[in-house]
């Protein structure tokens, strides 16, 4: 054996050890569908506040504010359950354990930046008088630490959800330095089209037959 | 001084490039659905099954059949002497690449045809 032929036998074997450790079951109906929830909760967002600023739910009623809160809380449990549900159909469809791997390694990836937004939500919001510049922080945090989430996924996959990943994390940025008044459109243009475009592409490539 | 490189360094059962690669994505997890290996490999059935079952007859992959919701799931998994041969293959292309060429290995057994 030549060296040249060991060398490429040794390319080809990291090759295949890195494709057999990727996450593949990107699920891009999950995507699309929790894209569209989000748009649908943006537009309903809009017509709740009358406003484009997250922070004009400062001016609701007590009612209204929870009715607003628990809106997105619901797009937030409806997009889980159904990233779990539709994991859990691919999962089978490949012949996978269905709390396998892939499961594990999208919670421990994204949980942690999850968790963060969570607590930073919680402390925006919680104060007697909320401040209308701290409400206004919540979706480009959101947007950020979620793309840190999908980028920690993406270290595992292919290169798609990565992309996503920076992605969020640059129009977080962007929403942050520039926009922060502009949260509805924000989220709109990241959580809803962004998923609606990472999903399209994600079913393009499975019909285009890249595992 | 490292030994020259002999030709039964190389384990002709894993020098196979198929058997080789179901190897190699063996190693990096302890256990994948056939469905799922295929699909890594970009093999067809019959020839992943075929290449399979050498390994399991040299006793480098245990295979097991189980049902997931009336399923079947066939799972392969490399067993330690599997890994050890994988391991002793390593460090055989290793020392061809340190010492510049090595000798051709044995042929191996050839997968039954389907």
């Amino acid at each position: 054996m030549e060296r040249e032929e060991a060398l490429a036998r040794i390319a080809e074997i990291q090759r295949v050890m890195e494709r057999a450790t990727r996450y593949t079951l990107l699920p891009g109906g999950v995507a699309m569908v929790g894209g569209l929830m989000v748009l649908a909760g943006c537009a309903l967002s809009w017509w709740m506040l009358g406003s484009l600023d997250f922070a004009a739910m400062l001016h609701l009623s007590v009612a209204g504010q929870a009715g607003f809160c628990l809106l997105w809380f619901a797009i937030g449990v409806a997009g889980i359950v159904l990233e779990a549900v539709l994991t859990a159909r691919a999962a089978r469809r490949e012949g996978l354990s269905t709390g396998g791997r892939s499961t594990r390694l999208a919670l421990v990836s994204l949980s942690p930046s999850v968790l963060v937004a969570m607590l930073l939500t919680y402390t925006f919001l919680i104060p007697m008088e909320p401040r209308p510049e701290e409400v206004q922080y919540i979706v480009p945090v959101w947007m950020m630490l979620y793309g840190v989430g999908v980028c920690s996924v993406g270290q595992f996959s292919i290169r798609a959800p990565r992309l996503l990943g920076a992605a969020f994390i640059a129009a977080g940025a962007v929403a942050l330095l520039f926009f922060r008044d502009w949260g509805v459109v924000a989220a709109a243009l990241s959580f809803g089209i962004l998923h609606v475009v990472f999903g399209l592409h994600v079913i393009a490539m499975r019909r285009r037959g890249v595992p | 001084m490292k030994h020259p490189v002999r030709p039964d360094d190389f384990d002709a059962v894993i020098h196979e490039r198929v058997r080789l690669a179901i190897v190699a994505a063996l190693a990096a997890r302890p256990q994948m659905g056939f469905t799922e290996l295929k699909a890594a490999l970009g093999v067809t059935d019959g020839n992943l099954s075929a290449h399979a079952r050498a390994l399991e007859e040299a006793g480098y992959v245990a295979v097991s059949k189980t049902f997931h919701e009336r399923r079947p799931h066939t799972a392969l998994s490399l067993t330690r002497s599997g890994r050890a041969a994988f391991q002793r293959y390593l460090q055989a292309l290793r020392r061809v690449v340190e010492q510049g060429a090595g000798p051709d290995p044995e042929p191996g057994p050839s997968p039954a045809p389907r």
